[in-house]
Parts: C-alpha cells; structure tokens; sequence
C-alpha cells in the first residue's frame, strides 16, 4: 500500500511537471489568433475570456481534446494504428498551414523531452519512428495523449491539463500583447476552471469520427496573420 | 531521428548591434570557401532580419536556395527560444539537418535581447556573442552571461568609436579580465574589417578546419 501511495504521488509530481509553462514545448510563441485580432483593434481587456472560451468550445475542446483522449486510450491499449489514426485525423483537421507546423514542431519536441525520462516508452519510440518515416506527424494533442498515458497521467487530468495549458498560453499572450495585466491574468484562469472542466467531459470520450471544429472567422484572421511582416506569435 | 547534427553557431546580442550584419558577411566568405550554410533568424516583432537575409544572401547572390533562410517567431520571448525552451529551434534546426543532410553549418541569429542571452548547449555548440561600441567602453566591464560565457565576443561598428568616445583598448583590456583566455574580436561589419578573424574562429573551433562536405563527395 506504501509503494501505491507512492506511486500516485509521484504521477502527481508528473502533472505538475507536465502543467508547468517552464516545460519545454513552444507554446510560448503562439498566441491561436489573438494576435492577429489585436492587430485590426477587434479584442479588447473584457474578451479574452470569452475568447478563449469559445476556442475551447469551438476548437481545442471538440478537435485537440478529442484527439488527445482518443490517442490516451490507444496508448494505454497498445494500439499504434488507432495512434495513428488519431495523429493523422486531427493534422488535417487544422486549417492553418503555421498551425500545424508550430502543433507538429511541439509535439516532437515534447515526445523528444519525455523520451529521455519515461519508463513505458516502448510505443513513444514507434511513434517516433512512424514520424521519422513520414507515416505520422506529432500533432500536439496527439503526443500529449501518448507521454501522458506513458506516464500513467489519467486521461481526464490529461485533458484538464491539456487545456489549462492552451488557456495559459492565451492569456501569456494577451499579457506581452499588453492586453491584460497579471492579476486579470490570473484571475480569468480561476473563471476558467469549470469552462475547462466541462469542455474536457463533453470532448474527451467523444469517437474521432465526431471530432469538429468551427471557428471561421478566426480561421480567416489567422490565415491573415501568416502573411503579417511584422509579428511576435507564430499564430 | 536518425540524421546527423550539423554543427551550429548561435549568435546573440542586443538590438542593432549588428547579428544580421555579421553574417551577412560571415556566409559569402565561407561560401567562397565551400561551406554549405543554412540560416535560422529569430524574429522579436517582425521578419525583417530573414527576409533581408534571404534577399542579400539567396536571392541576390545566390549562395544559398531562398528555403534555407527561416524565420521564426518567438512569442515576444528572445531569450527563452535559444535557451529555456528552444523547442521551436531545434525542429527547425532538425528538420534542416534531416532535409539537406549536406549542410556544413547552421547558423542561428536570436532575436535582439540584453546582455543575459546565452545559447542553449542543445541548440547551439558555438556561441558568438556581439556588442558594438555605441553603448561605451564601459560595455565589457559591465559583464553579463552573453559576455562572459560566449565563446567569441565580437565587438563592431569599431569605426564610429572616436565618435562616441569609446576607448578600444579599454574595452580590450576589459574584455580580456572579463573574459580570462576566451577569445574577442573587433570588427566593423560595414566594410567587413575583422570578419576574416571571426570566419577563421569558426573554421577552427566549429568545423575543426574540416573540408566542406560536398568538396570531399567530389574528391
């Protein structure tokens, strides 16, 4: 029973570590289109909640979130095809060329960092080797599903963290984009905490066959935002 | 996976001390040379450094195809990109290496930052540090990581130093204490006074005076 003890204790050491924005995946550079919504003057200090509630309503919940549970239970089951699957469903599913690349970019690198330190990684190693073959991508939320499973991460706190994580890389840009202030920031990731809850139990379970997203204005903006000479975010 | 690490230089160093220019004489002297090169420029706010590179140095002289020039975004964060979290960098650094497997050297400028920029060792394997003399003879002794840790420092715009009253044997003198035996070098990037010296440290200390990669496919 110690033993146990300590074993869940130190999977809770593993989702801080995982939630922490000093773990290296990039995220710091993209900012999902606030960006470029600052830049035509159309988001102000009182819509970034709503913002980025409706990408997790609109986007990450019913895309990401979706691939990510989907890719969690493969991992657990040992299925590299379903991962696969999952891998090459959600990379199509994202509209944006710099979208993909910056998710694709994260997750390798995140498969990389977690390589090095994760006891069950006999499946992290085939994935890897499908993408140096050209036969997966790394998307994001795909890898995440993977080193979180690898690590014994339950799949509902897999998801919360997921898009805590999203959330935080928002408001971090809101912040250097001089939209928000610290405490504000802070403070919408509190309100955001049951926007997050329900956005995992609706999408998490969802079968990939359901996965959606719908954002287009967004989608448009952001596309803009590509050709941008002058910005700080990748998106 | 699987593709062999190319070397990497990084260079860094605060805003306007001339990283852009620096290799935009480096490159035509190694290409000469027949060193194959490709070009990472971390963008603060705009992609103007990558494109002018890309412009001078692919399109206009043709030293390189215009791919090779990549620009990348860093979230208002210079720093953390070549060293906290170099993520980004090192996709790109490994996508180059999995893509032109014949490259001799990839050079990696950051986004204008202050003088706590260092490279991370997993990103770059050499550190070229650059200040220019506009901010005083002062600048060396003022230290900072990017100055003491860096392997070259390069000091440039030598040529305005009277003009700003900055003594270039003072910053010598104190880059060397600073310094203990690391190289320093002073240039002018304009007229590329002193870039031999910084090209040479390279070949040296980078390459290890290795022959380009496609010289010795033809030999």
């Amino acid at each position: 029973m110690i033993f146990m003890n300590i074993e869940m204790d130190t999977n809770d050491v593993s989702i801080l570590q995982m939630s922490d924005s000093f773990f290296p995946t990039g995220l710091y550079a993209t900012s999902s289109g606030l960006e470029a919504l600052s830049q035509v003057k159309k988001v102000k200090r009182k819509d970034i909640f709503q913002f980025i509630t409706m990408q997790l309503a609109q986007v990450i919940g019913p895309s990401d979130c979706t691939a990510m549970g989907y890719a969690h239970e493969s991992y657990k089951k040992k299925d590299i095809v379903s991962l696969l699957h999952a891998d090459e469903s959600l990379y199509y599913m994202k509209l944006i060329e710099e979208t993909r690349i910056a998710s694709t970019r994260s997750g390798n690198q995140l498969l990389k960092c977690v390589s090095t330190f994760a006891r069950n990684q006999k499946m992290l190693k085939e994935y890897q080797i499908a993408i140096t073959r050209g036969k997966a991508t790394g998307v994001y939320a795909v890898s995440f599903g993977a080193v979180t499973s690898s690590l014994n991460i339950p799949k509902n706190k897999a998801g919360m963290m997921l898009m805590y994580g999203f959330a935080v890389s928002i408001v971090g840009a809101a912040m250097r984009l001089g939209i928000l202030q610290h405490f504000e920031g802070q403070k919408i990731i509190h309100e955001l905490r049951p926007v997050i809850l329900v956005t995992v139990l609706e999408n998490i379970d969802r079968p990939i066959s359901n996965m959606w997203q719908f954002a287009p204005i967004l989608d448009i903006l952001q596309m803009k935002h590509e050709a941008l000479g002058s910005k700080m975010f990748i998106t | 996976m699987g593709s062999k690490r190319v070397p990497r230089v990084g260079i860094g160093g605060p805003v306007g001390s001339g990283k852009t220019m620096l290799i935009e004489q480096i490159v035509p002297i190694l290409s000469a040379k027949g060193y194959k090169m490709s070009i990472i420029s971390n963008d603060v706010i705009s992609k103007e450094d990558a494109e002018r590179m890309r412009q001078n140095l692919a399109t206009d002289k043709g030293l390189m195809p215009e791919e090779m020039v990549i620009g990348v975004a860093t979230g208002g964060c210079p720093h953390t990109a070549v060293r906290e979290d170099p993520s980004i960098n090192l996709s790109v650094v490994e996508e180059l290496e999995s893509k032109y497997p014949f490259l001799d050297l990839i050079l990696i400028e950051s986004g204008g930052d202050n003088i706590t920029t260092t490279f991370s060792p997993a990103l770059a394997d050499y550190f070229i540090y650059i200040i220019d003399v506009t901010g005083g003879d002062k600048y060396p002794r003022k230290r900072g990581l990017g100055i003491e840790n860096c392997d070259l420092l390069v000091i440039n715009k030598i040529d305005i130093a009277p003009y700003v009253g900055a003594d270039l044997k003072i910053m010598e003198r104190d880059a060397k204490i600073v310094r203990t035996s690391k190289p320093t070098v002073f240039v002018n990037s304009k007229t590329a006074q002193g870039v031999n010296a910084v090209v040479s440290f390279i070949i040296k200390d980078v390459l290890f005076d290795a022959l380009p990669k496609m010289s010795k496919q033809v030999n």
